[in-house]
């Protein structure tokens, strides 16, 4: 059998103008994630968006995965990749900067 | 009858089971039957004479994907209502408290999650088409919950009754079927409130009564609504005569009891022919399916198959389903 893998839409053409907190998406099956974040606007005076991956063992309560958040500052595509991050995955998102506002897709692809 | 009387006699006795009647001669489909009996996977359905597709989702997403609405490639123009129907998951269901349940057989489930925001909706599908008019079946074994909440204000717990049972909206099995190039099409839909718009318990089976409202008719001006995909105004669903049925929560957020339905529907009579939830069987014949009046192009032959479940507080709602098993006459 080859190995199943499975990308999830998180975030679609979404907007956000202050921090924020992405569904929480179960992929306990998978052993190896990669975030991907593609900012197709990012508007306000030095606006940039700091990610943070976040692990749970049930959904409703998390911690940071370990790692140093990947910083964006400019429209573009952004990778991060997991492994050994349990059952539940999502991303911790600060946003700063003069009325930031950032425009995003968000996937979450898995592999067994 | 001879078929289910052999080995489903635990089943009531189906409506129209004339029409569903096998095209093999009885020791055809005797040998079949006992075929089906002798694989445990499968004789946990009752499936017309092709099997059409079987997900168990221990294998697998099986091609059930997120609902969303048309585009042009600008993902800025999904109609609001379609735009955020959440990826389907593979689920082991696991909880806070107890850990992993698993699946009925297995560890992974299907899981779809609505936001915890007051009638948001989370929908898969899956796509195909029909080689012929007939009977299609639909099976699943399901489970519905709302989301673990610690802090039950006001509402009482008498150590049986889950305040979190009430947290539960409702969840919908539907079709989409479009016969030819441009039509005609229709959309069969029956949805189960848990709780009503007002919230109060109701555990019931109902039927739409107007159309899903299409792109194509939002952006040609119809007005539409954001809290129900499936109609054109929220409150445009009728009760199925001797529908009520209150199912199995079992007192917790966090205990799974998984439930059999069966949806039997007619691409040659168009019409919904019998629901069977458990105990409960339904005859649906009488049922009006809305038809659109319009045509469609670019969907000869389409077969769809959607489940959503919405909620209608601030708490997110999930469905499981551990399997689908979907056959048909032809």
């Amino acid at each position: 059998m080859i190995r199943r893998s499975f990308t999830a839409v998180i975030e679609k053409n979404t907007t956000f103008t202050s921090d924020f907190e992405t569904e929480p998406y179960e992929a306990g099956w998978a052993t190896e994630a990669r975030w991907f974040v593609r900012i197709l606007e990012l508007k306000g005076d030095g606006a940039a968006l700091a990610l943070t991956p976040q692990i749970s063992p049930d959904g409703l309560f998390w911690c940071d995965e370990g790692r140093e958040p990947i910083l964006m500052s400019a429209e573009g595509l952004y990778s991060l990749a997991l492994r050994g991050f349990g059952q539940w995955l999502r991303l911790k998102a600060r946003l700063t900067g003069n009325q930031p506002s950032v425009k995003v897709l968000i996937y979450l692809a898995l592999k067994e | 009858m001879k078929r289910r009387s052999l080995f489903y006699s635990w089943v009531p006795p189906t409506i129209g089971a004339e029409a569903a009647a096998p095209d093999e001669g009885p020791s055809t489909g005797d040998f079949r039957q006992a075929l089906v009996r002798a694989d445990p996977r499968l004789s946990m359905f009752n499936p017309l004479p092709r099997i059409l597709f079987h997900d168990d989702f221990d294998e697998g997403i099986n091609g059930w994907t997120e609902l969303q609405a048309n585009h042009d490639g600008n993902l800025d123009n999904l109609r609001p209502v379609l735009r955020d129907m959440r990826p389907p998951q593979l689920s082991s269901c696991t909880f806070f408290d107890i850990g992993t349940h698993g699946s009925m057989n297995g560890t992974y489930a299907l899981k779809l999650a609505t936001r915890p925001r007051p009638f948001h909706a989370s929908a898969a599908i899956k796509r195909v088409t029909f080689a012929k008019p007939g009977l299609v079946q639909f099976e699943m074994y399901f489970t519905f919950k709302a989301e673990q909440t610690f802090d039950a204000g006001n509402r009482r717990w008498d150590g049986n009754v889950s305040p979190s049972e009430l947290d539960f909206g409702d969840f919908t099995i539907s079709n989409d079927i479009c016969e030819g190039d441009p039509g005609p099409r229709y959309i069969c839909a029956l949805k189960y409130w848990n709780t009503g718009l007002d919230g109060k318990p109701v555990r019931k089976w109902t039927y739409k009564t107007s159309l899903h409202t299409t792109t194509k008719m939002e952006r040609s001006g119809l007005p539409t609504q954001t809290q129900d995909f499936h109609v054109r105004n929220v409150t445009d669903w009728a009760d199925v005569p001797g529908g009520h049925q209150p199912l199995c929560f079992n007192e917790t957020a966090t205990k799974v009891n998984w439930h059999y339905l069966r949806w039997l529907f007619d691409t040659r009579e168009r019409r919904n022919t019998e629901l069977q939830v458990n105990e409960l069987l339904l005859d649906l014949r009488k049922i009006p399916v809305p038809m659109y009046d319009h045509g469609y192009r670019a969907l000869n032959h389409l077969l769809n198959f959607l489940v959503d479940v919405r909620t209608h507080r601030a708490v997110r709602n999930f469905l499981f389903i551990d399997s689908i098993l979907v056959s048909v006459d032809w």
